[in-house]
């Protein structure tokens, strides 16, 4: 009340009430906003200038190879690699999450144990175990255990390399989603289970209906994390000789000797595929937060920029 | 004369240590409305989820119109039943919860039709006209396409009694149904049951509110410390309770009304 400023006499307070509607507000000032945003278009600035005037960037090699034909066939392994192992990450995943929940604690523990396995190495040693997988057992057979096999046969012609990443990848992000999927059920309200089965739904319906789309709602934002790592994780499988987007590079660049131009193309790739799914993940949330007006997300930020993780969903959801 | 639609009989149970209820019985007829009161921590709402079998029992049998809810008997035994037979059990049963429990992703009538379509197979048109009905009778024709978070507090719950009435209840079941609400809008939902009551729908509410209770119910039921200590039809139990722990709620519950409003 008594801050520093004008003397508080009885004359002002009477100035202030008479001229009282006729005040416009202004905003605040924010002189230290304005230099810190001035520093930062400076260093821009300084950065821009010297990426494009430095020749060992080598821009011309980099436009030369961005669309060249053994890259963009590594792009393509590399998006159905993603593709696949989250497909299967996420499939398995929710089997996990719902086993995990399970009061049978052999069922429960079963879930455990594959989760402490899988999240307790690191996914290059999986996917070099996969590859190698004919080493520890030469052969491997479907079918019905003890009894007749459908299929059989030798490990070194069923598990190729593109099946070795799949698995590891797959299986092993399975263990990651996993955890996010069951924080996301359990996050669901305890009275939205006693009211689906109060109204007779049977446990497979109740968690389909209605608690794993409001579990989405936690579920979804991880799991773009999750499917931008994984987006990049993909790159481990050229240790197992499969082409992908930085393997492709790499190969290239072995033959003429033009690393940095193409980590350059690769990086490229790269980002622009994160901002992709960025967006992607977005349309998403938006669906998924229905009924929920923005709390579902951090809020406060006002101004957006195209990059910035979590943004305008808010008014998707509050339709 | 048909058997009553609700009979329980010797009901018990115990979270681990701490006993909810002790050899609880009674006995509701077709048509009647019970109201149970008493203090908080009573048992009162845990009977409610007993009758539907969201809380199971420890011993003691639970009837609700000739079906033994929850169990088989198996010779001198219960043999708890699958989720899938109980769930084919309690779609007879309405619930309506203290914090309503709509589905928040879904709309007023999304949440209506979802039982009728999902559970009892009725068709999506027929579903969908009975619910913009039953969403009429409770006073919210305006709001079918709201999702829940845009209604106020009385008007999800009058959602809520729309979809249990959806599924053609025997019973309906009212765990503190104004609880959870600012007062001024306690009268509206109340409204509701009362018309149910007028439709002869057998109902049994677990309720704070007393001069509801004496106006609706055809009996009231004091419980305490997990056991019934008196019941009767209100006259009897508000004007001249024979207990003198009722008594004592009754002068309590009096106070804290006279203090709220």
């Amino acid at each position: 009340m008594s801050a520093a400023g004008e003397p508080r006499t009885e004359a002002t307070v009477e100035q202030l009430v008479s001229a009282g509607a006729d005040l416009r507000v202004k905003r605040a000032r924010h002189p230290g906003r304005w230099l810190g945003a001035l520093l930062i278009a400076v260093l821009v600035a300084v950065l821009v200038r010297s990426v494009v005037t430095n020749e060992n960037f080598q821009w011309d090699v980099v436009g030369e190879y961005i669309f060249d034909e053994g890259i963009l066939s590594g792009l393509v392994t590399t998006l159905w690699l993603t593709v696949v192992a989250m497909l299967i990450g996420i499939v398995l995943s929710v089997i996990l999450a719902v086993m995990r929940l399970s009061p049978n604690p052999l069922v429960s523990g079963a879930s455990g144990f594959y989760l402490w396995f899988f999240r307790g190495t690191p996914v290059l040693v999986q996917l070099i175990f996969w590859y190698n997988l004919a080493a520890l057992f030469p052969t491997i057979s479907l079918g019905i255990p003890f009894g007749p096999s459908f299929i059989h046969g030798s490990s070194n012609a069923i598990i190729t390399p593109y099946v070795a990443a799949i698995l590891g990848l797959g299986l092993n992000e399975a263990a990651y989603m996993a955890e996010i999927v069951r924080a996301g059920i359990l996050s669901v309200d305890k009275g939205q289970d006693d009211a689906a089965r109060a109204l007779g739904m049977k446990r497979s319906r109740a968690m389909r209906r209605v608690i794993l789309p409001q579990a989405m709602r936690f579920i979804i934002p991880p799991t773009g994390n999750e499917t931008i790592g994984m987006l990049k994780t993909t790159s481990l499988v050229s240790v197992i000789a499969l082409s992908d987007l930085l393997y492709s590079a790499q190969a290239i660049y072995s033959r003429n000797y033009e690393t940095i131009p193409l980590l350059i193309v690769v990086s490229i790739w790269y980002l622009f595929l994160t901002s992709l799914l960025t967006i992607g993940q977005r349309q998403i949330e938006a669906y998924f937060g229905r009924g929920h007006r923005g709390q579902a997300k951090g809020g406060r930020r006002g101004r957006r920029l195209p990059w910035s993780t979590t943004a305008g969903a808010d008014q998707g959801a509050a339709r | 004369m048909s058997n009553p639609m609700v009979i329980v009989n010797e009901v018990s149970k115990s979270f681990g240590e701490i006993v909810v209820l002790q050899g609880v019985s009674l006995t509701l007829d077709r048509g009647e409305v019970m109201c149970v009161i008493g203090p908080s921590g009573s048992g009162k709402s845990t009977l409610l989820r007993c009758v539907n079998h969201l809380e199971k029992t420890d011993r003691g049998v639970i009837i609700v119109d000739d079906h033994l809810i929850g169990y088989r008997r198996e010779g001198d035994a219960l043999r708890e039943l699958r989720e899938s037979e109980v769930a084919v059990q309690r779609a007879d049963i309405g619930m309506v919860f203290q914090r309503f429990n709509l589905f928040p992703h879904m709309t007023a009538l999304e949440n209506v039709v979802e039982a009728p379509i999902g559970v009892r197979r009725e068709g999506r048109a027929a579903a969908q006209e009975r619910a913009m009905d039953l969403l009429e009778r409770v006073g919210l024709a305006h709001r079918v396409n709201s999702y829940p978070t845009m209604l106020s507090g009385g008007e999800q719950q009058r959602v809520a009694i729309a979809r249990a009435l959806a599924m053609r209840p025997k019973l309906m079941l009212f765990d503190e149904p104004t609880s959870a609400l600012d007062p001024e809008l306690v009268g509206e939902v109340l409204d509701v049951i009362r018309d149910l009551a007028a439709d002869g729908m057998t109902m049994m509410i677990v309720t704070h509110e007393m001069a509801f209770a004496r106006d609706v119910a055809n009996r009231v039921v004091f419980m305490d410390h997990g056991a019934i200590v008196e019941q009767g039809p209100p006259e009897q139990l508000f004007g001249a309770p024979r207990e003198e722990r009722t008594r004592t709620f009754l002068l309590r519950s009096q106070d804290g009304a006279a203090q709220g409003t």
